[in-house]
C-alpha cells in the first residue's frame, strides 16, 4: 500500500466514526478499528522489503518553493513506530469501546484518536522536516482535544491547557531548529540531511539548532524540566492516557531524537544535555512515583522515568545503546499499556484510583490481578519478562560510559532509579491486589468481560514472550530499526538473552530488585518524610508563570485595543508617521522633475468647499445630523474631482457609494442621541489635532513629491494599458484590472463582503435575541412621529423609479467591460433601488414582497465567482483566466462575449446581497410593533372612496 | 442659419441664468420657511430645464448629433424637486406648527402629518 495511503488512511476515516455514532456505538468504534486495521495492514505489507534492509519511499512535489515536499520514506524506525501506533491503536479502539460510558460521545472520542493516530503516522513517516512539524503540530492540537475530552471536568481542561502550552511551546522551538538545519545543509528532505553529519556538526550554527530542536523532543517527550505536564494529562480517559503515553505522543519526541541521532549525536553536547536530562528525568521521575497515591498518577511518573531511560541511553551515543533504546522502546509501549489499561480496569470496577482507598483485589479480579502482575514485574526488571532484557542491557551500556570522566557515577544513579523503579512497581501490585481484603471499596469489584481485559492480556502475552525468545520476534525488528537510527547498513548485531552469566549487569539489577523490596517495605515512613519535605509543585509554578504571562499580554492588548476608535486611529496614524518620517530622514529626497499646472477656477472652487466642509465637520461634529449633510457634501465634491481627473469609473462608485453609507448611517443615527457628548480632556483633543495636522500634511508632501517628480521605475499601469485589450478584451482598463488582472483580489474581496454582511446580521440577531430586545420594543422616539410616514407621492415616485434604476444598474453592468461603469456600480445602484422602496413604503411592506433572502444572494454571487474562475482549468489554464470572443447575429451588430461578465456577476450579486443585508438588519432594529401597515401609503384616496362607496351601498 | 440657432441657445442660457439667480435670491431674501421653499423648487427647476434645452440644441446643431441624456435629467429632476420640497414642507409643519396655526384641513379632520393618534379610527 502506498505510504501516502498509510498516512491519509487515519485522516479520511477520521469523519466516519462521528457519522457512524448515529447508527450505534458498534458501528463508531467497528469503523475506527476498520480504519486503523486497514492502515495497519497497508504498514504489514511494506514490513518485508523493509526488513530486508530497503527504504520504502513516495515523493510528491507540494511547495517546492519553500522546500516543502509530501515525502514519505518508510525504513526500519519508522516501520517500529507506526507499528506500535497503529497496533497499538488497534487494541485501545477495542478497549474504549467498553471503558467509555453511555454518557460520553463516543463518536466525538473516535475521530480525535483518529485524527490523533494520523498525525503520529504522519510524523514517523516524514522525508520532510516541514512536513513533520505540521504534523508534530497536529499531534500537539489533537492530543488537546483528546486530553480535554471530559468537557466537564475542570482537571481535564487544565491538563490539556497546559499539555498544549508545553508541547506547543517546544513545538515553536522546534520549528526555529528545524529551519536552521534545513538552512545548514540547504534541503529540508530528512534523507538529505541525514546524510550530511560533517557538514552539520562543524557548522557554527549546529549548537543552537540542537538545543531549539532538543527543547521540543523534551517538551513533547516529558523530560525534566517539562516532565510535569504529563501527570496533569492523567485527566483524560484511560484509553486516552494509555495510548498518549505508551506509544504514541511522549515517543514522538524520542522518536525524533532517534530521526536526527546520525547528524546530531556523537558529540561532548549531546551527551552532556541528553544524558544528563535522561539521567535526572529517570532518576526524578521514578522518586516521585513510588509516593503518588493515584494509580495513573503512579504510571505517568514510571513513564517519565522510562521516557528519561530511553533519552538517557540515546544520549550516551553508541551504537549499541541506541540498540538498547530501541529494545527498551518496544518493551515500555507494551507493559506500560497493559498497565495503563488494568489501571483504568480497576478505576472502572472499583470506582476510585486512590492507592490508599485499594487492596486485597486479587482474589475479586484476578484476571486484572494477573495481567497486571506480569507488566509491573516486567516494568520492575524482572526476568524472565521483556523488561528485565532491555533493563539489563541499559545497565551493561552504563558501565561503560564516562559521564565527567567518572566511572562510577552513571552506573550508581542508574541503579538508584532503577532501586525506586522497582520499588513503584512492587508497590503497584502489592498495595492494590495484595493484602487483605477490604469491605470499603466504593463499587463492588470483579473482573469485567472481556472486551476490557482482551486488549491489555494480548499486551501481556506480548510481555512474555518477547521476554522468552527475544531474537526470534523482535529481532529484525529491532535491527533493522537500529540500522536507520545509527545510519549504518551493518548495525550491531541483536542478541537478547535472559541469563548472561555473572555479569556487572546482573549484579546491578540484582542490587535494584533488592533495594525496590526494602522501598515497598519502608514505604510508609520514606513517605512521611517525603510530605513532610518542602517539594517545588510544578502545577503552581507553571500556573503563576502562565497568569504573568497572561496579565503581560492582557495589559499590553488592552492599552492598544481598548476599544476605542480614536485609539486604534491614533496608533495607527503615530505608526505610518514614524515610517514615513523615518523613510523621509534616512532616505534621499527626490528632486522635482515636473512643473506645477496652473489651478483653474472649478477646482479652486471645489477645493476651497472641501476645505470649507471638512472645517465644518471639525467644528460641528458633536451635531451629529450635521455634520452627516457635511460629509455628504465632503463625499460629493471627492466624486466630483474624480471625474474632473479623468476617472469616471471612481466617480461613479464614489457616489453610489456615498449614498448607500450616507443611508446607512441615518438608520445608525436613528438609535443615537442628538449630540455627541464632550467627553475627551483638552489634552487628549490637543494630541489629536497634532496627530490629525501631522498625518495631513504627510500625506499631502508626499501626494506632492510623487506628483511633481518621474517615477522612478516602470509603473505597472503601463502592463495594463497595453495588455487590456490584447488578454483582458476589455477597453475599460479598471474594469479589467478588477475581473482579470486581479480578478483573485476581487474574488477574495467579495468574499470579506459578504462575510462583513453575515456578520452584521449575527450581531442584529443576537442584540434581538437579548434583554436589548425588549428596550428597543418600548422604545419612546425623541420626537412625535409624524402621521404619514409613507406619503403618496414618495411611494408613487419610488415605484417609477424602481424600474428606471434597475435599467441604469443593467446599463452600467454590461458597459462595465470597455466603458466605465461594471458590477459592483451596478450592485450598489440595484441596491438602492432596492433600498428605494424600503424608504417609501415601509421596511415591513417591502420585506414581505421580498421572496429571496439576502444571504443566498451573497452566496450566490460567490459561488458564481468560484465557478467561472474553476471553469478555466476545464481550458487547461490556472483558476479565473479569462476568456472573450466576439459573436455576430445576423440582425444585431458584432458583440462581445467574455467570462469575465459572468464574474462579474457574481461581484453584482454579492454587493447587493451584502448592502441589502446590511441595512435590513439595520433596520430591523426600528421594528416596533403596529408600525408596519398592509398598505404601501399611509393616505391612499382611492381606497378612502372605495371605503365611502362600500358604506353607502 | 446657424447663428439664428446660436441666438436661441444664448436666449435660454440667459433665461436659465435669470430664474437660476432668481430662485437663489429668493432663497436667502424670502422671510419664512415655506416661501423660502418655492423659490429653489420652482424657479431653480426652470433654470436647469433651461441649460438643458440649450445643450441639447447645442449639441443637435453645433455637434450634429441628436443627445437625449438632458431629457432623463429633466426626468429626474422632475421625480425628485417635488418629492423634495413635499418632505421638507412636511418636516416644517411637523415641527414648526400645530393644527391651530394651520388652516382648516378641508373635509379631513386635521392635516396628514399630525394624524397620528386617529390612526385607528380611519380604518
Amino acid at each position: 500500500m502506498s505510504l501516502f495511503l498509510i498516512a491519509a488512511l487515519p485522516f479520511l476515516g477520521a469523519i466516519l466514526p462521528a457519522l457512524l455514532i448515529r447508527a450505534g456505538r458498534n458501528a463508531s468504534s467497528s469503523a475506527a478499528g476498520a480504519v486503523s486495521l486497514l492502515a495497519f495492514i497497508g504498514l504489514l505489507l511494506n514490513a518485508p522489503a523493509v526488513l530486508r534492509g530497503e527504504v520504502v519511499t513516495a515523493k510528491l512535489t507540494w511547495l517546492p518553493g519553500i522546500g516543502l515536499n509530501a515525502n514519505f520514506m518508510l525504513d526500519g524506525l519508522g516501520l517500529l513506530f507506526a507499528g506500535l501506533i497503529l497496533g497499538i491503536g488497534l487494541l485501545i479502539i477495542l478497549y474504549a469501546r467498553f471503558y467509555l460510558s453511555r454518557e460520553d460521545p463516543m463518536g466525538q472520542f473516535y475521530t480525535y484518536l483518529l485524527l490523533f493516530q494520523g498525525a503520529m503516522v504522519g510524523i514517523v513517516l516524514s522525508d520532510n522536516i516541514l512536513l513533520l512539524l505540521i504534523f508534530w503540530e497536529l499531534t500537539s492540537l489533537s492530543s488537546f482535544l483528546l486530553i480535554g475530552y471530559w468537557k466537564h471536568l475542570p482537571e481535564g481542561r487544565q491538563g490539556a491547557r497546559m499539555a498544549l502550552a508545553v508541547t506547543g511551546s517546544g513545538g515553536l522551538a522546534m520549528i526555529a531548529g528545524m529551519l536552521i538545519l534545513g538552512n545548514i545543509v540547504g534541503s529540508y528532505d530528512l534523507s538529505v540531511i541525514l546524510q550530511n553529519k560533517a557538514l552539520i556538526q562543524s557548522s557554527p550554527y549546529y549548537v543552537p539548532a540542537l538545543i531549539l530542536i532538543l527543547i521540543g523532543c523534551f517538551t513533547k517527550s516529558a523530560q525534566f524540566p517539562f516532565h510535569f505536564w504529563l501527570p496533569h494529562a492523567m485527566a483524560a480517559p484511560t484509553p486516552v492516557s494509555a495510548y498518549l503515553h505508551s506509544a504514541t505522543m511522549v515517543k514522538a519526541g524520542l522518536f525524533l531524537m532517534a530521526r536526527m541521532w546520525p547528524v546530531l549525536a556523537g558529540t561532548e553536547i549531546w551527551f552532556y544535555i541528553v544524558a544528563t536530562t535522561g539521567l535526572v528525568t529517570m532518576l526524578l521521575g521514578a522518586i516521585i512515583a513510588n509516593f503518588k497515591d493515584d494509580l495513573k498518577g503512579l504510571l505517568a511518573f514510571s513513564t517519565v522515568s522510562h521516557l528519561g531511560l530511553i533519552t538517557m541511553l540515546l544520549g550516551i551515543g553508541t551504537p549499541i545503546a541506541a540498540m538498547a533504546a530501541i529494545f527498551h522502546i518496544i518493551n515500555h509501549a507494551t507493559f506500560k499499556a497493559a498497565l495503563f489499561m488494568s489501571a483504568g480496569i480497576v478505576d472502572h470496577e472499583t470506582h476510585t484510583r486512590d492507592i490508599k482507598r485499594l487492596g486485597g483485589l486479587r482474589h475479586l479480579m484476578p484476571i486484572t490481578f494477573t495481567i497486571a502482575t506480569i507488566a509491573s514485574l516486567s516494568m520492575a526488571g524482572i526476568p524472565p519478562f521483556n523488561g528485565f532484557l532491555s533493563k539489563e542491557m541499559m545497565l551493561e551500556e552504563t558501565t561503560h560510559t564516562l559521564w565527567a570522566n567518572s566511572h562510577y557515577l552513571l552506573p550508581v544513579i542508574a541503579v538508584l532509579a532503577a532501586v525506586f523503579s522497582a520499588g513503584y512497581s512492587f508497590r503497584y501490585i502489592a498495595h492494590v491486589f495484595l493484602g487483605p481484603k477490604r469491605s470499603d471499596y466504593p463499587a463492588t469489584p470483579h473482573d469485567p468481560g472481556p472486551g476490557l481485559w482482551l486488549s491489555p492480556a494480548f499486551l501481556v502475552v506480548l510481555v512474555v514472550l518477547i521476554g522468552l525468545f527475544p531474537n526470534a520476534i523482535v529481532g529484525p525488528l529491532v535491527e533493522s530499526a537500529t540500522a536507520a537510527v545509527v545510519n549504518d547498513a551493518h548495525p550491531p548485531h541483536f542478541h537478547a538473552k535472559l541469563w548472561h552469566g555473572f555479569t556487572p549487569a546482573l549484579y546491578m539489577s540484582m542490587a535494584a530488585i533488592a533495594g525496590g523490596l526494602l522501598v515497598l517495605y519502608a514505604h510508609a515512613r520514606l513517605e512521611r518524610g517525603w510530605l513532610a519535605a518542602r517539594r517545588p509543585e510544578a502545577k503552581q509554578i507553571f500556573d503563576s508563570l502562565m497568569g504573568a504571562a497572561t496579565r503581560t499580554s492582557r495589559v499590553i492588548t488592552d492599552t492598544l485595543h481598548d476599544g476605542a476608535l480614536t485609539r486604534y486611529a491614533a496608533i495607527f496614524v503615530l505608526f505610518s508617521l514614524s515610517l514615513a518620517g523615518y523613510a523621509y530622514f534616512s532616505g534621499t529626497t527626490v528632486t522635482p522633475a515636473r512643473g506645477t499646472t496652473d489651478a483653474s477656477a472649478l477646482p479652486i472652487l471645489a477645493w476651497v468647499c472641501l476645505v470649507g466642509a471638512t472645517l465644518c465637520v471639525v467644528f460641528f461634529h458633536r451635531n451629529r445630523l450635521l455634520s452627516l449633510v457635511v460629509m455628504g457634501i465632503i463625499g460629493l465634491i471627492v466624486s466630483l474631482s474624480f471625474n474632473y481627473l479623468s476617472a469616471p469609473d471612481l466617480a461613479l462608485t464614489q457616489i453610489s457609494v456615498e449614498v448607500v453609507t450616507i443611508i446607512l448611517l441615518l438608520l445608525a443615527l436613528n438609535f443615537m442621541p442628538q449630540e455627541t457628548p464632550v467627553e475627551s480632556t483638552t489634552g487628549r483633543r490637543f494630541r489629536d489635532a497634532v496627530l490629525a495636522i501631522g498625518g495631513g500634511v504627510g500625506v499631502a508632501g508626499l501626494a506632492y513629491a510623487i506628483m511633481t517628480s518621474n517615477s522612478v521605475f516602470p509603473t505597472i499601469s503601463e502592463f495594463h494599458l497595453a495588455n487590456s485589450y490584447k488578454g483582458g478584451g476589455g477597453t475599460n482598463v479598471v474594469n479589467v484590472i478588477l475581473v482579470d488582472f486581479r480578478g483573485f483580489d476581487t474574488f477574495g474581496e467579495i468574499i470579506v463582503l459578504g462575510i462583513a454582511a453575515i456578520i452584521i446580521y449575527a450581531i442584529t440577531e443576537a442584540i434581538l435575541s437579548s434583554r436589548v430586545r425588549a428596550r428597543l420594543l418600548n422604545r419612546k422616539p425623541t420626537f412625535p412621529q409624524a402621521g404619514d410616514a409613507h406619503p403618496l407621492m414618495m411611494v408613487v415616485a419610488t415605484r417609477v423609479m424602481m424600474p428606471i434604476a434597475l435599467m441604469v444598474a443593467a446599463y452600467i453592468f454590461f458597459r462595465g467591460h470597455n466603458m466605465p461603469g461594471g458590477g459592483f456600480v451596478a450592485g450598489l445602484i440595484a441596491a438602492i433601488a432596492v433600498i428605494m422602496q424600503y424608504m417609501a413604503s415601509g421596511f415591513g411592506w417591502a420585506t414581505e414582497r421580498q421572496r429571496l433572502p439576502y444571504h443566498g444572494i451573497i452566496g450566490s454571487g460567490v459561488l458564481i465567482a468560484a465557478m467561472t474562475g474553476m471553469g478555466a482549468w476545464f481550458n487547461g489554464m490556472p483558476f479565473l483566466t479569462s476568456a472573450f470572443g466576439y459573436i455576430h447575429l445576423e440582425p444585431l451588430e458584432e458583440f462581445e462575449w467574455a467570462t469575465a461578465a459572468l464574474f462579474d456577476l457574481g461581484v453584482f450579486l454579492a454587493v447587493v446581497g451584502a448592502v441589502m443585508l446590511a441595512l435590513e438588519s439595520l433596520a430591523r432594529y426600528a421594528w416596533q410593533p403596529g408600525i408596519a401597515s398592509e398598505h404601501p401609503m399611509d393616505i391612499n384616496p382611492e381606497r378612502d372612496d372605495a371605503l365611502d362607496e362600500l358604506q353607502e351601498s | 442659419m446657424e447663428q439664428y440657432f446660436d441666438i436661441l441657445i444664448a436666449f435660454f442660457l440667459v433665461v436659465a441664468g435669470l430664474f437660476g439667480f432668481v430662485g437663489s435670491f429668493g432663497l436667502i431674501k424670502l422671510n419664512d420657511q415655506m416661501s423660502r421653499l418655492h423659490a429653489p423648487t420652482k424657479a431653480t427647476t426652470l433654470g436647469v430645464g433651461g441649460v438643458l434645452i440649450a445643450s441639447i440644441l447645442h449639441s443637435a446643431v453645433s455637434e450634429h448629433h441628436l443627445s437625449l441624456h438632458e431629457l432623463l435629467i429633466t426626468l429626474f429632476l422632475f421625480l425628485t424637486a417635488p418629492i423634495t420640497a413635499n418632505f421638507i414642507a412636511k418636516v416644517h409643519v411637523h415641527r414648526h406648527q400645530t393644527p391651530e396655526t394651520l388652516p382648516p384641513a378641508g373635509e379631513d379632520s386635521t392635516w396628514a402629518t399630525f394624524m397620528t393618534e386617529d390612526k385607528d379610527d380611519e380604518s
